[in-house]
């Protein structure tokens, strides 16, 4: 069997995997954005915000065609073809989005590394020219390149052809690599994660003593629905005090009024009548503003800060 | 002497002193409080909230060889919370035989969290005889997407090609296209996975509730975001809803008794689970409760001392 | 020695490192402090590459050769232009040229605020639908098992209504673009306050939980896993 025969048809937009045409192509494609950036950072200073802005709305400018751009409908038929102008531009619209999904996904990876390269040019400088705590940025520097080096090592081994013979709880299959990533990650990077977190748990109990008063109307409105929820949470209290109604007051019959004296349908009811309409409220405050400023975004309407 | 050295001292007052509790005392009562009740076996009543019944009924009304979408979108830093919410989802899952597909777009650390995860719960329901599952064949883990946001339209719009070309490990096997995978045997749309679940301590879940449509969602969230997620829950656009340890401990306590109202089963092997001290929400829900009590008290002390120091100062 | 227990002894030792800081600021602290970023750093070069680069850029732009009776895949060369271009963004480290970091984030913003209208009818639009209740009874005074599907009660109503008052109340207090002058504006806008408080409240009372819980999770972890059921049982069973 030709497992060939199974490619994507050959065009000028790709090549065999390895082949010396596609090396050629990717390498003169590498040459020639590079080419056009070196390009713009010698353009005049006319020239900067018009190409921002462009760059901006035009990426905007996909997605809202997607959402207001009639969706192409019956592509189950044999041929997948557009039948006119409109229809081509929806398929175009839809198939394109898998690799804008890819680009915004590629450029993003490549731009986690920014924080990375920060960090490690403050910490670096910290060690070359010895200065204060130096030490601690040397500690630093050990631990990200001790678990680049194990992470990268156990991955390279996992693509092997026998890649799949190392499971990821330890096992005879794990060699010092796949040990020192999970001492690494699990066992420190992982501990500790979970460590920073529950540090603001001393800081609430703290904070909550000293500050939470009952000094106004709203301060007190606060302090009771907070006590109300947090009360909400003690089965302990709640279902004593509902077998009671339910079955003291309310005589057991599950018509009477009296039910809604029960804790948990006390608490639901505030829940649903007021907690939820209230956060509704807020959170279409925040909807409207973030529409506005997703707008201003994509007309490039905001003003910002540094060389324009 | 001594009496000289403190006669001009003055005395606090009792509202005063209720409001001065020193912060190394407080954090030493709560570490106390928090780790004391660990150790001892309190069983606490529990009525499961109506999400997080509507959450278990819909996962277990699902037939075996069923498939869902997981965005695991937590790592340990949320362990007390995330990792109870994941550990019940997948002992469900396994149970049920229903195949999964996780992928993740919060953070780098998230699909290794996962895979952790997977690997121990997959162990401890086949050590208990419960079905088998392999990587590759009954779940496949598809990466971290940085691009939160056109990753998840990408997989609202077209399932396959958004996942295309990612690779992952069958056992005793090498780096295989998930697309060969029987998690996607007969795959055409998202529609064709039965939920959509969200495991998450993030921001993602808004960016998931404006973009997926074309299957049901179900969220896993930490108890702070469970405000916000309620009136999605509230509007119809979840169809379950696991929030904070309280949900853990629902979903487990579900898991233990079923939902006999609804005609729901209990999940075999939970009891055993329960016996040996493996429920997290089990674990952790007295001790909050506990927690929860201090802190009212806390509260409380320290408003009533400041009504008495208002009473003295008039 | 024991890997479970050295994996977890490493575990306690960093977390107690880090609630050291709770005591006052130290040394042991800033040690531990150090090492988690160091390794968190570490752990996002990492996955940059094993989990997103590599397959959503690399084995796209150069193919890839048959495996596991899967067919080979062309290698499409365009995706390497975007290689100078997501670069650009370190050049927001020069004086000079940092205005070129500005493009690769262009076009991130721009398509994420492309995608804000679709998202925004998405997530409110069932919202909005939903909160509009109905408040005019047509049936008893309270629910019971009599009651028909469907009708809605006296109690229903009010309900509704109180319903319907906090979110139009809540969204009042938001009106900041106009001089609030109308006297029955300014009392919704004052009620929305208080109902908001409650919306934050419970809040509040939430983020306790979760926080309290993260906090009870480290002391389970050890002592329960590791002082218990490590250390404890590993000398009990010698």
């Amino acid at each position: 069997m030709n497992l060939l025969l199974a490619l994507d048809p050959s065009s000028l937009w790709n090549g065999e995997n390895g082949s010396t045409g596609l090396w050629i192509k990717i390498i003169l494609a590498l040459l020639v954005t590079s080419g056009g950036v070196f390009a713009l950072a010698r353009a005049p200073a006319q020239v900067r915000k018009p190409v921002i802005v462009a760059v901006t709305f035009l990426s905007g400018l996909y997605y809202v065609l997607f959402w207001l751009f009639p969706q192409p409908i019956n592509r189950s038929t044999p041929s997948d073809a557009p039948r006119n102008m409109l229809e081509a531009a929806s398929f175009w619209i839809s198939d394109a989005q898998n690799i804008v999904a890819n680009i915004s996904n590629i450029i993003a990876g490549f731009l986690i590394g920014l924080g990375i390269y920060s960090l490690l040019r403050i910490h670096l400088r910290k060690i070359v020219k010895k200065q204060t705590d130096w030490g601690f940025s040397a500690v630093l520097v050990v631990s990200l390149v001790a678990m680049t080096l194990f992470g990268y090592w156990d991955w390279a081994n996992r693509q092997s052809p026998a890649g799949g013979t190392i499971p990821f709880v330890p096992s005879s299959a794990w060699g010092f690599q796949q040990y020192a990533r999970d001492l690494l990650f699990d066992g420190l990077l992982q501990q500790m994660d979970a460590g920073m977190f529950s540090v603001v748990a001393f800081y609430i109990m703290s904070a909550a003593y000293r500050a939470f008063r009952a000094r106004s109307i709203e301060a007190t409105i606060l302090l009771i629905t907070a006590l109300i929820v947090m009360l909400s949470f003690m089965g302990v209290i709640q279902k004593p005090w509902d077998d009671f109604v339910a079955g003291t007051l309310a005589g057991g019959n599950k018509d009477s009024v009296l039910n809604g004296l029960k804790l948990s349908d006390t608490y639901t009811w505030i829940r649903g009548s007021i907690q939820t309409p209230a956060i509704r409220g807020i959170d279409f405050g925040v909807g409207v503003g973030l529409l506005a400023m997703g707008l201003r975004i994509w007309l490039s309407l905001e003003k910002t800060g540094g060389n324009d | 002497m001594a009496d000289e050295l403190t006669k001009d001292v003055p005395k606090k007052s009792a509202g005063a002193l209720l409001q001065s509790v020193p912060k190394n005392v407080l954090f030493g009562i709560l570490f106390l409080f928090a780790t004391f009740p660990l150790f001892l076996n309190i069983a606490l009543p529990n009525k499961p909230l109506e999400e997080s019944t509507a959450f278990y009924a819909n996962l277990m009304k699902l037939p075996p060889n069923s498939k869902v979408l997981i965005a695991s979108d937590w790592t340990n830093s949320t362990r007390g919370e995330s990792g109870g919410e994941m550990e019940a989802l997948l002992r469900i899952l396994i149970r049920k035989q229903i195949k999964f597909g996780l992928y993740s777009t919060a953070d780098p650390q998230a699909p290794q969290v996962a895979r952790d995860v997977i690997a121990r719960i997959a162990k401890e329901v086949a050590d208990d005889g419960g079905p088998v599952y392999k990587p590759f064949t009954d779940y496949v883990v598809l990466g971290y997407f940085p691009n939160s946001e056109g990753t998840n339209l990408a997989v609202n719009n077209n399932v396959l090609t958004a996942f295309a070309g990612k690779k992952d490990l069958p056992e005793g096997g090498q780096q295989t296209d998930v697309m060969q995978s029987p998690v996607f045997t007969g795959v055409k749309s998202l529609a064709d996975f039965k939920y959509f679940i969200l495991v998450t301590a993030s921001s993602t879940d808004k960016i998931i509730i404006e973009r997926i449509k074309k299957t049901p969602m179900m969220f896993m969230v930490t108890g702070v975001m469970v405000p916000e997620n309620v009136t999605y829950y509230a509007s119809g656009q979840l169809k379950g809803l696991i929030g904070g340890v309280k949900g853990v401990y629902d979903l487990e306590t579900l898991m233990e008794k079923g939902e006999p109202e609804s005609q729901v089963a209990s999940l075999p092997g939970t009891d055993k689970l329960k016996k040996n001290k493996m429920l997290k929400g089990t674990a952790y829900y007295p001790t909050l409760t506990i927690c929860l009590f201090l802190l009212i008290l806390f509260i409380f002390a320290g408003n009533i001392g400041m009504f008495f120091s208002r009473k003295e100062a008039k | 020695m024991n890997y479970a227990l050295l994996k977890m002894g490493a575990g306690v030792l960093a977390t107690v490192g880090l609630y050291s800081m709770l005591y006052r600021e130290n040394k042991f602290y800033r040690f531990w402090e150090h090492v988690f970023l160091g390794l968190a750093s570490g752990w996002a070069l990492v996955a940059l590459w094993t989990e997103t680069l590599y397959s959503t850029w690399w084995t796209k732009m150069v193919g890839s050769h048959t495996d596991a009776g899967a067919p080979a895949t062309r290698g499409y060369w365009a995706y390497a232009i975007l290689v100078p271009i997501s670069l650009l963004g370190y050049t927001v480290f020069s004086k000079k040229h940092n205005w070129l970091s500005r493009i690769p984030i262009g076009i991130i913003l721009g398509l994420y605020s492309g995608q804000q209208l679709s998202a925004w009818q998405n997530r409110y639009l069932p919202q909005i639908m939903t909160s509009m209740k109905p408040i005019i009874p047509n049936g008893g005074l309270f629910k019971n098992s009599t009651t028909v599907p469907g009708t809605l009660t006296v109690s229903q109503a009010l309900t509704n209504i109180i319903f319907l008052t906090t979110v139009l109340c809540v969204l009042s207090y938001f009106i900041f673009s106009v001089d609030v002058k109308s006297k029955l504006l300014k009392n919704t806008s004052t009620l929305g306050r208080y109902l908001l408080m409650i919306g934050f409240g419970a809040i509040f009372g939430s983020t306790v939980m979760m926080r309290f819980t993260l906090l009870i999770d480290r002391m389970y972890f050890i002592w329960i896993e590791f002082v218990q059921n490590g250390i404890v049982h590993a000398m009990t069973n010698r």
